[in-house]
């Protein structure tokens, strides 16, 4: 570092200071450079965990009150003296303190080990930041460190099972299918209970956190309770997810590349009649003799192989002290397990930072572009809805059936409605999506005067979607035959915008510290798009690249389409902490949204918050004591809203033409079918949240063990719903979106870390989390419009067994009672009569048999290094609910073994056939997953010229899987959404080996 | 410095229109404005014929699960059986075993057609009024009204009952059959005068006079149902109305350019002739909605032999109403049964139980009543659907006319019947004989529940045992259900007597 930069400690820069770890150890280096001089006895370098140099560290003699700290290399000296010997403690933010003991003249390595629970961090909150020490609210704040390794697609996989309340599930493992994730539970029904993201201050939903390269990402902020949350309003009722991306510091150059390649497969099969026993069975049970085509196939084994992820990513960035650059560039390529499935994500990224006017004023922009391309196993391809998946397809096909006919085309039998040949499906239908997408910001900070500073910052995203679809009459799909095959291109945009003018002021008077923030937002969002199809191909080369090539003779109504519509939303924003003493922390907000999807007599809404916290640990009846090292309390309450499920034009009248019946005959001729699409609602808005949250953060024995506890209760209002409404009075349609009805969700969070072993070579932490939450219906229906709707058991997934019931948790299974098989070999339930029962939602004889959501989670991550060396393990757990395995029910009735594939568990269990859903086939869906597990080994390149750090790593994914479920995966759906705690046949999930490699170059 | 931020900051606010939530649309029609232009007012009257071409598991006839299967499945005419291959819901041979329950689908499907109907005619009726459209369209939305009334009180008896859209739900209440029959009686003739006179053309597929007084007709034969008091001379007067329109037998005569190699056959075709149809229901594979009658019963093989599509070998003709024609009846080119083109061979029998453990594969005799003309496509054809045609008048008349003690008179509208089908006169009908010739002729056509009823055997055994027969049933069977999501729905709806 040349000592010919200005020394710089301007306090008006604090804030940005405070956001970079390396930030503040670049200033303090320079101070460094200038008061000590260049020779030493006693000398050393402070390196980080990965082996990187530790700029800024702060090196105090013991004893003395001398003290340095490390240059841009991470090295340090002191002046040489008559001992011999010198004792040092070494400190760094975000860092254990050390001790070493130096000899004069033998330069030592000093690594640090990062803190378990750094309480320097700052969290970003909203659109501001605090210190983690003074957080009012329940966040979780997750860094690097705290991310899972291995082959990691999209960014939620590395926050899986790493906080409390957060729950991600993945549902299979198709490439490019992002998993789902839910914060404490569900908020909503219909009204969407995805987070908003927010990406460097960029807004957006989870597609936006799909588009951020996850080994680009510092830290991720997931604000839970509404004290936190109430900030973004009308968005902010499922939870906030804040990625921060990394950053370079000035005075700093980097080049990282990493590199990750895994082996993915099959990770569990079910097992269904092989040949030879289908053939046995058959026979057994009077099977026409021409259903057996002879042939011996594996259709599962046909269908899937043994998938490759890589991720490759290459990062550099670099400055000086007035200007500073980190670019990044990241490929993965993902080759499903699933043949013909793939996926690959191309990412660009530029972030660069300028100061000037006497570094008062500070830009930043952020440019990322991205390129996926997807190919998705097709859907939609058997004639029976509930199989149209390729894999369901696969379970059906009987294994006697031949792959292709002797002519060499595919084979399939017109006698079987069931399936179709699903190897000709895999390899002749084409279904790739193109996804491009693009997003840049700029924002400028101003420090005016005296701790009053403003700021803009805009953001601009586009996606674009091309999705191309070919179903040749080569896949034996009954509607390819028809038409002589279908091809339909999609294409759909979507462009947001988004505006912050904020001013902020701090100030310290006394003990007190004062923080407040003034904000404008406007955000507006436009969608469009369309739709073309052709059918009738005179050959199949040019599948859906030239749509004219079809027949226009062909075109049916719905062939072609478009759409295009847009929402606004306009806020201000009032944000202040005030904190006395370091002890007693208040946070209080409040925001203003309008919307342009609410009902004209509800445009604009208020979402009030406060929070409160006490630091008792700070407080003087605590210093006497060394058992308890810190404790924190919490309370807080907001009121935060839901506006995801509304969309635009939903609140008014609508006329449309009949989507399924397009043409009316009239007046001798056809002409277009108009009709109501949609009821008036003048009165639609967003979904309400009161939530209140008491929480505690403690840490023992100099914070050996730490923890957090929070329990929480939330009431939804004002429940966005589609209720069925009679036809009658001021309804033109069945259904109208309305807010009616009330949701309720309780919660106990806990989460520990307990450091068994803490020495300078060793560490072993175990660390965990567990969750117990109930979602609860409180009400549903009553006033729409003025007219009393009742509405109570509400189909919601379960396999037609799932309800929404008031009183009762979401998703309560009521279901009719298995009693065996009667002497027909037809499946009896309680309260049956003449092969008949009353199976409707309210029939008595269904019965309450639980629920289809899970009542707790929990992990269990413990991480153990040694020298250079670390491991760590990801378990983790869901339980208390139960599934309705819809792929057994339906591969378990031996009348369909004339035109179907059975499993082997149907044979003894001799059900013929059965007109119910009974519990016969609901399971209890208890899992514990062996997550993850890592190993790495560091090398040290202290004295290379050109690489700084190495690390390697092999980690296995989904090792193992403790579950009475006799599905595939007990990981079924469980968003909450009305297909949740079912099991229809899914993507296979995946078993993955991978090997890592890290370079870091000087 | 700070007065000229918040100037910028202000400035920058109003320049954004920083307030403005206004709602724009792009691609949609708003209600308000579209109905009220007199095109829209016709569409608002093309929307309820819209509604009762309709599509799956919403239509007259033609598609499935609604209101034809419900009153074809509940009578003798066909069932479909669950077969033992695990092919087919129980639903269909429930109605037809009459053990269905309040809670099956194709009766909450019939509901929900018929109020959504009803719904769009009080709307026609509002717009048309509003856009004072020519007063035979008013009268036209007004009869199609009271025509799904008069469906609804055949099937469910008291049902709810409102004419005008803007009124509070809960002033809809569940009305006596009696009092719709006497609304729908009055209303009808207030109106049916004011309907065009036109046949076929521009009012094809719509309700012209003669269907207005079918309509009427039709109340008037079931008035002893409906209201405990017969009105047999109403009946026959209203059917005299409707036989001045002009109508005439379509002729039957071997021709190789007809469906089945007789002109008979043209009835069911592509365009339902003039001559004879009353009001047809406009379908076109995939355009308008579909005809899947043929292809439901025909099997796999044998579709894709005749079609060139796969049929789903769904609907069989029980061997005790096939049993009943004439050899020599030329309706009789409708069935198949015996070995057929594409190998299969339909036996008259089935083997086992309709319900468990199924009946085997080609089990059954198939009908083709609607032989399939193109469009066509796996899921349907084209057919056009007579909902009511001469042939029925005749019948009509001869029934009306002998339940009035004119045997005579009578005799002569049977035979013409009879004589097109190439079958004998008969001299002194008897009702039994109109009974059973309104089977012959008007099966596949959504009358036989209605005709069961009225003629008495409805609640009778019938059916071939032990595989497909149904024991005399309780009297409470002769109304439907109410279907049970009505039910609660609307909690101050009553379940007929008898059902749970």
């Amino acid at each position: 570092m040349p000592g010919s930069v200005k020394p710089i400690l301007n306090p008006y820069s604090m804030k940005k200071v405070y956001l970079f770890k390396y930030g503040l150890t670049v200033l303090l280096l320079i101070c460094a450079i200038t008061v000590f001089a260049q020779k030493s006895a006693f000398t050393g370098k402070v390196v980080d965990e990965a082996n990187q140099p530790l700029p800024g560290a702060t090196v105090h003699i013991k004893g003395t009150d001398k003290s340095t700290v490390t240059d841009a290399n991470g090295k340090f000296s002191f002046p040489s003296s008559n001992q011999s010997a010198i004792a040092v403690t070494i400190t760094f933010i975000g860092y254990d303190l050390m001790e070493r003991v130096i000899t004069a003249n033998e330069p030592v390595n000093i690594q640090l080990v990062p803190n378990q629970k750094s309480l320097s961090e700052v969290v970003v909150v909203g659109y501001s930041t605090v210190k983690k020490t003074d957080l009012t609210g329940a966040v979780t704040n997750l860094t690097t460190k705290d991310f899972n390794p291995g082959a990691v697609t999209n960014p939620l996989q590395l926050l899986d099972g790493k906080a409390a309340g957060v729950n991600v599930t993945s549902n299979g493992s198709e490439p490019g299918v992002a998993p789902t994730i839910r914060i404490r539970g569900l908020s909503s029904l219909e009204g969407g209970n995805d987070p908003l993201v927010v990406v460097d201050g960029i807004q957006g939903n989870m597609d936006l956190l799909n588009q951020v390269p996850p080994s680009e990402i510092a830290s991720v902020d997931i604000l839970k309770d509404a004290s936190a949350t109430a900030v973004y309003g009308s968005r902010g009722a499922p939870g906030v997810i804040i990625v921060t991306t990394k950053k370079t510091a000035a005075g700093k150059t980097s080049i990282e590349y990493t590199e990750n390649t895994s082996l993915d497969v099959i990770a569990r099969k079910l097992k269904e009649l092989d040949a030879a026993q289908w053939s046995a069975e058959a026979n057994a049970l009077g099977v026409d003799v021409s259903a057996n085509h002879g042939s011996n196939t594996d259709w599962f084994d046909l269908l899937t192989q043994n998938g490759v992820t890589q991720n490759h990513s290459l990062a550099f960035g670099g400055g000086a002290n007035e200007f500073s650059y980190r670019a990044s560039l990241t490929a993965i390529d993902q080759t499903g397990i699933v043949i013909n499935t793939s996926y690959r994500k191309y990412i660009g990224s530029i972030v660069a930072t300028q100061k000037a006017l006497d570094d008062r004023l500070t830009l930043t922009m952020n440019l990322n572009s991205g390129i996926n391309d997807a190919t998705y196993e097709p859907n939609g391809v058997g004639n029976a809805a509930y199989s149209s998946d390729l894999i369901s397809q696969a379970y059906i096909s009987r294994p006697t059936d031949p792959v292709y006919n002797t002519n060499g085309t595919y084979y399939t039998d017109p006698n079987v409605f069931q399936y179709t040949n699903p190897y000709a499906v895999a390899e002749t239908v084409k279904n790739n999506v193109n996804t491009n997408n693009m997003f840049g910001s700029l924002k400028a900070d101003l420090d005016i005067y005296k701790g009053l500073s403003a700021g803009w910052f805009g953001s601009w995203r586009k996606r674009d979607d091309n999705n191309g679809y070919f179903l040749p009459a080569a896949s034996q799909v009954t509607t390819a035959v028809e038409y002589n095959g279908i091809a339909n291109i999609s294409n759909a945009n979507t462009d947001e915008k988004l505006m912050d003018i904020d001013l902020s002021y701090k100030h310290d008077f006394g003990k007190s510290h004062f923080d407040a923030l003034a904000l404008y937002e406007w955000q507006a969002q436009t969608y469009n798009g369309s739709f073309e199809q052709m059918r009738d191909f005179r050959s199949d080369v040019t599948t859906y690249n030239a749509l004219q090539l079809g027949n226009i003779a062909d075109y049916q109504s719905g062939d072609i389409s478009s759409y295009k519509n847009d929402r606004r939303l306009i806020s201000f924003v009032g944000q202040v902490h005030y904190s006395y003493d370091n002890k007693y922390l208040l946070t209080a907000s409040f925001r203003r949204d309008g919307s342009t999807v609410f009902g004209i007599d509800n445009k604009w809404a208020n979402f009030p918050s406060a929070a409160f916290a006490w630091r008792l640990d700070q407080e003087n009846f605590m210093k006497d004591q060394h058992t308890v090292s810190s404790l924190k309390l919490r309370v807080g309450y907001g009121i935060t809203g839901n506006q995801q499920g509304i969309s635009p034009q939903n609140s008014i009248a609508l006329v449309g033409l009949n989507p399924t019946s397009p043409s009316v005959y009239f007046g001798g001729q056809l002409i277009p079918n108009y009709y109501y699409t949609q009821n008036s609602n003048p009165d639609l808005k967003w979904e309400t949240k009161k939530q209140a949250n008491l929480g505690l953060d403690f840490g023992f024995f100099n914070d050996r063990l730490t923890g957090t506890v929070d329990v929480y209760t939330a009431n939804t209002d004002n429940l966005l719903f589609n209720y069925t409404v009679p036809v009658e009075g001021p309804f033109l349609v069945t259904n109208e979106f309305a807010n009616v009805g009330s949701l309720q969700d309780r919660g106990l969070e806990l989460s520990l870390s307990y450091a068994v072993i803490r020495t300078k070579t060793t560490t072993l932490t175990l660390a965990g989390n567990a969750s117990f939450m109930q979602s609860k219906v409180l009400s549903l229906g009553g006033d729409i419009d003025g007219y009393n709707i009742p509405t109570n058991y509400v189909g919601w997934g379960g396999g037609g067994n799932g309800y929404l019931v008031v009183g009762k948790p979401v998703g309560t299974i009521l279901i009719l009672k298995h009693t065996g098989v009667d002497s027909q070999g037809i499946e009896t339930v309680e309260g049956e009569s003449g092969g008949g029962v009353d199976q409707s939602a309210q029939s008595k004889y269904r019965y309450d048999e639980g629920q289809e959501l899970p009542k707790y989670t929990y992990a269990f991550t413990p991480s153990f290094t040694y020298k250079n060396f670390d491991a760590s393990m990801v378990w983790r757990g869901s339980g208390g609910n139960e599934i309705y395995d819809g792929v057994q029910a339906q591969l378990s009735l031996l009348e369909n073994i004339g035109k179907s594939n059975v499993l082997q568990s149907a044979v003894p269990l001799g059900i013929h056939s059965s007109p119910f859903n009974s519990d016969e086939w609901l399971q209890n869906g208890d899992y514990l997953r062996f997550e993850n597990l890592s190993f790495g080994y560091r090398f040290n390149f202290a004295e290379n010229k050109f690489i700084s750090g190495l690390r390697v790593s092999v980690i296995g994914q989904n090792l193992a899987i403790i579950t009475k479920y006799k599905g595939l995966d007990p990981e079924v759906d469980l968003s909450g959404d009305s297909g949740s705690g079912q099991d229809y046949g899914t993507y296979p999930r995946t078993r993955t080996f991978s090997a890592g490699l890290n370079v870091i170059l000087k | 410095m700070r007065k000229i931020l918040f100037g910028i900051f202000i400035v920058g606010l109003a320049a954004q229109g920083c307030t403005n939530v206004k709602e724009n649309v792009y691609d949609k029609l708003a209600a308000n404005q579209f109905y009220s232009t007199p095109a829209g007012a016709d569409d608002a009257l093309a929307t309820v014929y819209g509604k009762i071409s309709g599509t799956w598991s919403s239509n007259y006839a033609g598609r499935d699960n609604c209101w034809y299967d419900l009153n074809s499945f509940a009578a003798d005419e066909q069932v479909i059986p669950h077969r033992n291959t695990g092919d087919w819901q129980l639903d269909f041979a429930q109605l037809y075993l009459h053990t269905e329950l309040p809670s099956l689908g194709i009766i909450d499907n019939t509901w929900n057609w018929a109020y959504e109907t009803i719904y769009s005619a009080n709307l026609a009726v509002t717009q048309l009024t509003a856009a004072k459209a020519d007063p035979s369209k008013i009268a036209e939305a007004k009869v199609m009204r009271d025509w799904i009334y008069y469906l609804l009180i055949d099937d469910f008896g008291d049902v709810p009952f409102y004419t005008d859209n803007n009124v509070n739900p809960s002033s809809i209440v569940q009305t006596k059959r009696a009092t719709i029959y006497n609304f729908l009686v009055t209303d009808l003739k207030a109106n049916v005068d004011l309907l065009s006179t036109t046949r076929g053309g521009t009012y094809y597929g719509r309700f012209n006079k003669w269907a207005g007084y079918m309509v009427l007709a039709k109340l008037y034969l079931n008035a002893g149902v409906y209201t405990g008091t017969p009105d047999w001379a109403d009946a026959l007067a209203a059917c005299n109305v409707v036989a001045s329109g002009g109508f005439t037998l379509h002729p039957a005569a071997a021709n190789s350019a007809s469906l089945l190699g007789n002109s008979y056959f043209d009835l069911f075709g592509d365009v339902c002739p003039n001559d004879e149809t009353i009001l047809a229901e406009y379908l076109t594979e995939n355009v308008v909605s579909g005809n899947i009658y043929a292809i439901r019963s025909l099997d796999s093989p044998n579709g894709t032999a005749l079609i060139g599509f796969d049929g789903w070998n769904g609907t069989i003709i029980p061997g005790d109403f096939y049993d009943k024609y004439a050899a020599n009846d030329i309706r009789k080119l409708q069935f198949l049964v015996g070995p057929q083109a594409g190998g299969s061979i339909y036996t008259e029998t089935v083997s086992a139980s309709i319900i468990a453990p199924g009946a085997a594969p080609d089990d059954g005799i198939r009908d083709v009543k609607f032989f399939p003309v193109a469009p066509s496509d796996a899921s349907g054809e084209s057919n056009d659907f007579p909902i009511y045609r001469y042939a029925d008048v005749l019948l009509m008349q001869a029934e009306c006319n002998i339940r009035l003690g004119n045997v005579g008179a009578a005799a002569p509208f049977l035979n013409q019947v009879r004589e097109r089908a190439g079958l004998s006169d008969i001299a002194a009908p008897t009702l039994q004989n109109v009974y059973d010739e309104r089977g012959f002729e008007l099966n596949m056509e959504g009358h036989r529940r209605q005709d069961m009823i009225r003629f008495g055997t409805f609640l009778l055994p019938h059916g071939v045992a032990p595989n497909y027969s149904v024991p005399a049933s309780p009297s409470y069977m002769l109304l439907f259900p109410i279907p049970t999501a009505a039910i609660n729905a609307d909690p101050s709806l009553k379940q007929n007597p008898g059902y749970q």
